[in-house]
């Protein structure tokens, strides 16, 4: 189970403006608080930000909204943030803050189903995390066993995944974040 | 008594420098006469400068200088399309023959628009993108997805007056062919603001690192090559990498004057000094985006 929260409607109601684009700091500033109220009201752990009605995002919005939000201080339960419908033009300047803040997100293009990991990553983090997407819910023996790792190195790359809000994992299990 | 202040025959961002020279002291302890009426031609830069001067000395609470239009049909007639003349006349007593209707330009994608506040840049960037997607495409040569890098350029561009300046701003982007220093056409985005400037922007947090060095020159340095705000916050000073980045892939140029100082990031094209320092003082910030056509060979 997740949260969607569509972020269109969230811009119209933060700016007067006929234009869909999510522009400067305080523009992302008062839809984060929006976007953050809501997470905080939800059930579910999972939350996925929906770009769909967005045309475009700069740098200093998507370090409002979205490096931002990941840098939250963690609550009382785990949270995750997936993002969605992400375009082409979404991308350059979600990238770019998120290097620059050294955070990393799992995201789901708006042209693939495929989803990826933008922001900070080194080869292992990637490869572990297409393959935990392509196995869904195992221990790091079947991580291990599938990429063709020692148990430690799955067991790291499981780790560093965890603690970037990237998989849910509990007691030597994981599990990939819903994208549907 | 005046104090006439002439305007170049072409005005720009190299020749902002002599209508600078013009002003003398400042604040002027006159009131000024800003002569244009030979100037036959002025870049989108040199209006929002002309506008930033005029601000400036409003708020300053000095006399309302006079200012001369051009002589030239032509250039009252496109300084008029640009909107330059509806603005001016809030700073300048304007004198001479202003076109009653300005006419529709398809080389200005943005006329002289006032940034005030965040509501202005999602008005302006709606606007761009809407309008300029199908010139910046099939006149630029620039891909579908450059166009939406460009809407964050100017986005970024025009914050920069909101967050720093301390007061407003205008922004302008048209296309023109610059057929002696490039032979190319381009598109420009000119932000001026009669503001603070970079200096003293950033003089709480950065003056004492800096020491001696400290001048215009090393705060647009500071804030340009090395991303440094003035806000703590570690998320700040991306914006003008990000428009560092997307220009580094476009082979476009960035120009920022502040006060007497002038820096330029550019391309391969370009033969501007990085930084020019000692510069005749003028008001506020000017900050000049150009990208070029893209060329088949140049990518």
């Amino acid at each position: 189970m997740r949260e969607r929260i569509d972020l269109g409607p969230i811009l119209r109601e933060a700016v007067p403006t006929p234009y869909c684009h999510l522009v400067t700091r305080p523009t992302g500033a008062t839809v984060r608080g929006r976007v953050e109220e809501r997470i905080d009201q939800s059930p579910h752990p999972t939350t996925q930000l929906d770009f769909s009605q967005i045309g475009l995002i700069d740098f200093s919005c998507a370090d409002e909204v979205v490096a931002k939000l990941l840098l939250r201080p963690p609550g009382e339960r785990p949270r995750f943030v997936v993002l969605v419908n992400v375009s082409d033009s979404h991308l350059d300047a979600i990238e770019q803050v998120l290097e620059t803040h050294q955070l990393t997100v799992m995201a789901v293009p708006a042209e693939r189903a495929t989803p990826c990991i933008l922001g900070w990553r080194t080869p292992d983090l990637v490869t572990a995390f297409e393959a935990v997407n392509k196995l869904g819910a195992g221990d790091t023996g079947r991580l291990a066993d599938l990429v063709g790792w020692t148990i430690e190195r799955a067991a790291d790359a499981l780790q560093s995944l965890a603690l970037r809000g990237l998989i849910q994992a509990a007691s030597g299990t994981f599990r990939p974040l819903p994208t549907a | 008594m005046m104090h006439v202040v002439p305007v170049p025959t072409s005005l720009d961002d190299k020749s902002l420098d002599a209508l600078a020279q013009g002003l003398g002291s400042w604040p002027p302890p006159e009131r000024l006469l800003v002569d244009g009426h030979g100037t036959t031609w002025a870049s989108p830069y040199g209006l929002a400068s002309l506008l930033t001067l005029g601000q400036a000395i409003k708020e300053l609470g000095r006399p309302k200088p006079q200012f001369n239009a051009p002589a030239s049909d032509d250039a009252r007639s496109y300084w008029a399309r640009t909107g330059f003349f509806r603005h001016a006349v809030e700073y300048y007593d304007v004198v001479g023959k202003i076109p009653r209707r300005a006419g529709d330009a398809t080389d200005v994608l943005l006329p002289l628009t006032p940034i005030r506040a965040a509501e202005d840049i999602h008005h302006v960037v709606g606007k761009v993108q809407e309008s300029a997607t199908r010139i910046l495409t099939s006149e630029l040569k620039l891909e579908a997805k450059a166009t939406m890098g460009f809407a964050m350029a100017l986005s970024e561009a025009c914050q920069n007056v909101v967050e720093h300046a301390g007061t407003g701003g205008w922004v302008a982007v048209q296309t023109y062919f610059w057929k002696r220093r490039l032979g190319r056409k381009v598109v420009v985005i000119a932000v001026g603001d009669a503001g603070i400037g970079f200096r003293k922007s950033l003089d709480a947090t950065e003056a004492r690192k800096v020491g001696e060095r400290w001048s215009d020159g090393a705060a647009l340095e500071s804030a340009l090559l090395h991303g440094v705000s003035r806000f703590p916050d570690p998320g700040r000073g991306q914006g003008l990498a990000g428009i560092k980045r997307y220009l580094a892939r476009w082979h476009g140029k960035i120009s920022i004057r502040s006060g007497t100082a002038r820096l330029s990031v550019g391309a391969e094209w370009d033969d501007d000094v990085p930084l020019a320092e000692h510069l005749p003082f003028f008001p506020g910030t000017q900050l000049q985006i150009t990208i070029p056509a893209q060329e088949p060979s140049g990518r």
